[in-house]
């Protein structure tokens, strides 16, 4: 890795799989029976279980945050921990924060919503009114831990983790931060999962008790929805390696395009002059849709050819339009890892293809 | 630091596209200005729900835009399509164009169009034609329209740092352009009028029932505005390569969060002055040659007290006072768009050596580093421009613009 490289350092998560620092177990996790709206039948989904965040972080205060808030907080803290990073001798004003969330803190809107109904437009609840705001959960993060650089939250719909990476890792290439810890997440609530619904988006393992279809199989029926939440560190090869972090992937480059046709000549580009030989693993963004998987099916097929390996980890995380970030996480933890190679991040949208980002892997 | 890809030059804005309560077009936001008008109003186009109709900053007839099969355009769609659009006109073609990406800002997206019945039974309303209006409701929403009306090839994405949304985006797009990450970008913000945003700093009692008074010791609160504006960013070597008309350069930003509380800014102004002098430095400008800020100027309580101390810390050596107003008292506050809008301000300012005042300014917060624009426009040669934007969450961000001509060497690349 060269000095200036970006490189991840910590990882920590909120996801299906439970509040974690560094990487994810190798489990297999089924989507659970939706409790916390009401439902006309079985509704299912890849869910973050309820858990007391000041368990996990000793002394977090989250009364009346947005989950995603709760989520970016504990995520974060996990991921500090996890790189080592003693924000105390740190100058927090070279530190940045990037979320990337397709749908901020949608949870407390609908509540905000709720209450408009309820107590009149003129008589809404002014605690949740700022807290439904999409850049609360950064906020919180930076108060919290006292960050004061420069605070980013963007949507790229589909693939708004892949951005929160590239952005941050632009942040640290021009010297406009030292480091960055980089958040991604979604939280589901009822409005969005009957959204999917009425547009006809789900498989039927949302409706009955049965495994999934697997990502790429024939049979595939559609996605089962996810949420949760991903932090990183990143910060430079030559800084993690002065202060003796450990480095779980490098990031090379990254690419996003609007052009749904283009994922082909999009996820070669991101193979940089390395050479086919170099791919350790791909981890695709198919999600068991008809059309994503075929096409990202095709992308691969035609860029990187058929010996790779690929790993599809919404089969255990489910869909949410964040979880590039999670998935490169699940990547690195469920894949043979072998050093100097590369693991290749497609992000996907409904039509097709639309984001390749490379890592080094340390 | 690898810098494989930068081309380590300035970043020229060569399209600027603004929909505004003035009206639609960068030329009607700089003959509003000009003529001192105030577009701040008791709200007609919608109904609040409020005690009495709120005053805002509106636009009562919007242009309509022609559709496209299959997409939904809300209100703050519309706002940027339209913007958008100008801008690409006014930057001429380049054949790099279809290749550009483009970055909205905004915090409201297609809140305008949605309503609270879409709580109690999400399946009813979408089954009631609802469908197509709720996809508009995440913040890329604005820039994917524009994207798609555009047919632009390039990365589309939105950005939502609630107040400071707007000029946030210009500097990750001029970010890219540094980095050679894209030959073209668009970026600016949108936010229309909505009951959620009424009802919600109604809620938080922020709202002043009349036209604001930024800085003033008597001030109430703040209007809300809508708008957009979306600028066309270039590097200048790219621009003059197409004989393309720079319109100004933008010359360093800063971006940084206070750390301190939700709603409140740090009381002494430590974030935003923080970003002032980030910028500055990226500039390679002093605070000496900044000919004026256009502020972030709420016209709310701790807001404008926590502006004041900032500008005496980034300001307080300069020779002179900073000459500051805050255009928000003419067209409102426009949230997301707020930041993208006050810089197409700054630059109708420099391009018409004009410093715009602050209107019912007239008594203004005490401060001896602070030159308060009152009255009567004030005339005079504007190289070099600040705006400055603040937004819930502590964020800050400063833009540093220069008239084209008037560019030094270096800039941008010395971050």
């Amino acid at each position: 890795m060269n000095q200036g490289q970006p490189c991840i350092t910590g990882v920590g998560s909120v996801s299906p799989f439970g509040p974690l620092k560094g990487l994810l177990p190798r489990k297999d996790i089924q989507p659970r029976a939706i409790a916390a709206w009401p439902t006309d039948g079985l509704r299912r989904a890849f869910l973050v279980e309820p858990f007391r965040p000041a368990e996990v972080v000793p002394g977090l205060k989250t009364r009346r945050l947005d989950r995603l808030s709760v989520w970016c907080l504990v995520a974060a803290s996990l991921a500090i921990e996890d790189a080592r990073l003693n924000l105390a001798v740190e100058d927090r004003s070279r530190v940045a924060v990037v979320l990337g969330t397709g749908f901020g803190c949608i949870e407390l809107a609908e509540g905000f919503f709720q209450s408009m109904a309820a107590n009149g437009y003129a008589h809404a609840d002014p605690i949740s009114f700022p807290e439904s705001l999409a850049n609360s959960p950064a906020s919180h993060v930076a108060r919290v831990l006292g960050i004061r650089g420069p605070n980013i939250t963007l949507t790229h719909k589909h693939v708004s983790g892949e951005q929160a990476i590239i952005q941050a890792s632009a942040l640290l290439r021009s010297g406009q931060a030292d480091v960055a810890i980089v958040l991604a997440g979604d939280v589901l609530t009822r409005t969005m999962y009957e959204w999917f619904e009425a547009a006809s988006l789900l498989s039927q393992a949302c409706f009955r008790e049965v495994p999934a279809p697997a990502p790429f199989s024939a049979d595939r029926d559609g996605f089962v929805p996810g949420e949760g939440a991903t932090a990183v560190v990143m910060e430079s090869a030559e800084r993690a390696g002065k202060r003796g972090a450990k480095v779980y992937a490098g990031f090379q480059s990254g690419f996003v395009t609007s052009d749904s046709k283009a994922g082909v000549s999009l996820a070669r580009r991101a193979l940089g002059s390395s050479s086919l030989d170099d791919i350790g693993l791909i981890v695709a963004s198919a999600n068991g849709s008809r059309v994503l998987d075929s096409v990202e099916q095709t992308v691969i097929r035609e860029a990187f050819g058929a010996g790779p390996p690929v790993i599809a980890p919404k089969a255990s995380l489910g869909e949410c339009d964040s979880n590039g970030l999670l998935r490169l996480i699940a990547g690195l933890s469920w894949s043979e890892r072998s050093t100097h190679s590369l693991a290749i991040l497609l992000g996907g949208a409904p039509t097709g293809v639309c984001a390749a980002l490379s890592f080094e892997l340390g | 630091m690898d810098r494989g890809g930068r081309h380590g030059g300035l970043v020229a804005v060569t399209g600027i596209g603004v929909v505004s309560p003035f009206g639609h077009g960068f030329g009607a936001l700089s003959s509003g200005l000009l003529e001192g008008r105030s577009c701040l109003k008791p709200l007609t186009i919608f109904d609040a729900q409020l005690d009495s109709p709120p005053t805002v900053a509106e636009i009562k007839e919007l242009p309509d835009v022609n559709e496209r099969g299959g997409f939904y355009l809300s209100r703050t769609d519309r706002l940027a399509v339209l913007a958008a659009m100008e801008a690409a006109e006014a930057s001429g073609s380049s054949r790099d164009f279809l290749e550009s990406g483009a970055i909205v800002a905004t915090t409201v997206a297609g809140l305008s169009d949605i309503d609270p019945s879409i709580t109690s039974n999400p399946a009813q309303y979408y089954r009631e034609g609802g469908l197509a209006r709720a996809a508009s409701y995440p913040a890329s929403h604005p820039a994917e329209a524009v994207g798609a009306w555009l047919g632009l090839r390039g990365p589309c994405w939105g950005v939502s740092v609630a107040c400071a949304s707007g000029a946030i985006a210009i500097a990750l797009a001029a970010s890219m352009i540094v980095a050679g990450d894209a030959p073209m970008m668009l970026a600016g913000g949108s936010d229309a009028l909505a009951t959620y945003t009424l009802s919600g700093f109604s809620s938080l009692q922020a709202l002043d029932a009349g036209p604001c008074r930024p800085f003033d010791k008597k001030r109430k609160g703040l209007n809300l505005g809508e708008g957009a504006a979306v600028f066309v960013l270039e590097s200048v070597e790219h621009a003059r390569a197409r004989n393309a008309n720079i319109l100004a350069i933008l010359r360093g930003w800063g971006m940084s969060n206070d750390a301190f509380h939700q709603t409140a800014p740090d009381e002494q102004g430590r974030g935003l002055a923080s970003c002032m002098t980030s910028a500055m430095a990226m500039a390679g400008v002093k605070p000496d040659e900044i000919g004026y800020v256009n502020s972030h100027g709420t016209g709310t309580e701790l807001n404008d007290v926590a502006e004041v101390q900032a500008y005496e810390t980034a300001f307080g050596a300069r020779k002179a006072p900073i000459p500051v107003s805050s255009t928000k008292s003419y067209i409102g506050h426009c949230l997301g768009a707020a930041g993208a809008l006050e810089a197409a301000i700054a630059i109708a300012g420099m391009r018409s050596s004009t410093l715009f005042p602050t209107l019912r300014l007239t008594d203004p917060i005490d401060s001896s580093a602070i030159d308060w624009l009152t009255g009567q426009p004030r005339r005079q040669p504007l190289p070099v421009a600040m705006t400055v934007s603040a937004g819930f969450g502590g964020s800050n961000a400063g833009l540093i613009f220069e008239l084209p001509g008037n560019e030094r060497s270096g800039g941008i690349d010395r971050v």
